[in-house]
């Protein structure tokens, strides 16, 4: 699901989610419309990290209890509720991964490999996949995650900003610094230089 | 490790709705807050010296 779709409110105002958000405060049963709102991106997002669907739903479910049980510490300060969810998720995968019950696992297709050559000024062969396939997990975390959400998950900087707790310009820095990061590897394990 | 997978088959918008339980999330949200609560460890506390104190007695 593209990040503009996540933006799209079903209670037409944001302010329609913070009168949820306070009821949900006093009684959890009252999150059920953002629940079903969000299980779905918040699955997507977690589904793309890990190995197995069946821990990805585990985690996804997780990610809700851990929100609501924290949900009478949440103020809104022009935040989406959306990025404080999407933060809850990136720290229980982590938590996951420690745990070894989950295996960090990047998901990505073939228009994203497209996408990412792109960036790179390069028109796709076999080869340049391969090579590309093969220095992505060589990445560190950080800009592995700045990568995927920017260039196979669409986001905007600002919502990247928003979940990693950045601005959105050092959300932009931090991204153009990745991508040359991984242009780097690229070219050190491309042995035909385009 | 970082494993890779490429072209990996999604699950549906239904398959995930199905996968909704938001009842389940209140019974763990249940079991998470009486495991926080003062209660929970206060009551620990209290049974652990009564057996210490029956255990010396």
């Amino acid at each position: 699901m593209s990040a503009n779709l996540l933006n799209l409110s079903l209670f037409g105002k944001p302010e329609d989610e913070l009168i949820i958000i306070e009821r949900a405060k006093k009684n959890p049963a009252h999150f059920a419309p953002l629940y079903k709102k969000y299980h779905e991106a918040i699955f997507r997002y977690v589904f793309k990290r890990v190995d197995e669907e069946e821990s990805a739903y585990d985690i996804t479910s997780c990610v809700f209890v851990k929100a609501l049980v924290n949900l009478p510490r949440y103020e809104y300060r022009g935040i989406p509720f959306s990025s404080w969810l999407f933060r809850i998720a990136k720290s229980e995968l982590y938590q996951s991964f420690r745990d070894k019950k989950a295996q960090r696992t990047i998901s990505i297709d073939s228009i994203q490999i497209g996408r990412v050559l792109e960036e790179f000024n390069l028109d796709e062969s076999e080869h340049k996949r391969e090579v590309l396939l093969k220095v992505l997990p060589m990445l560190k975390e950080k800009p592995l995650q700045l990568i995927e959400m920017r260039f196979f998950e669409r986001r905007s900087f600002r919502e990247i900003g928003e979940i990693l707790g950045l601005t959105e310009n050092n959300a932009k820095v931090k991204t153009f610094r990745a991508l040359i990061k991984l242009k780097e590897l690229y070219a050190q394990h491309n042995p035909q230089k385009s | 490790m970082t494993k890779l997978l490429v072209n990996r088959k999604e699950p549906s918008r239904n398959e995930i709705a199905n996968r909704q339980d938001f009842e389940t999330v209140l019974v763990n949200i249940r079991k998470v807050k009486s495991l926080n609560s003062p209660w929970f460890y206060g009551a620990i506390a209290f049974s652990s010296l009564l057996i210490l104190t029956f255990l010396i007695l």
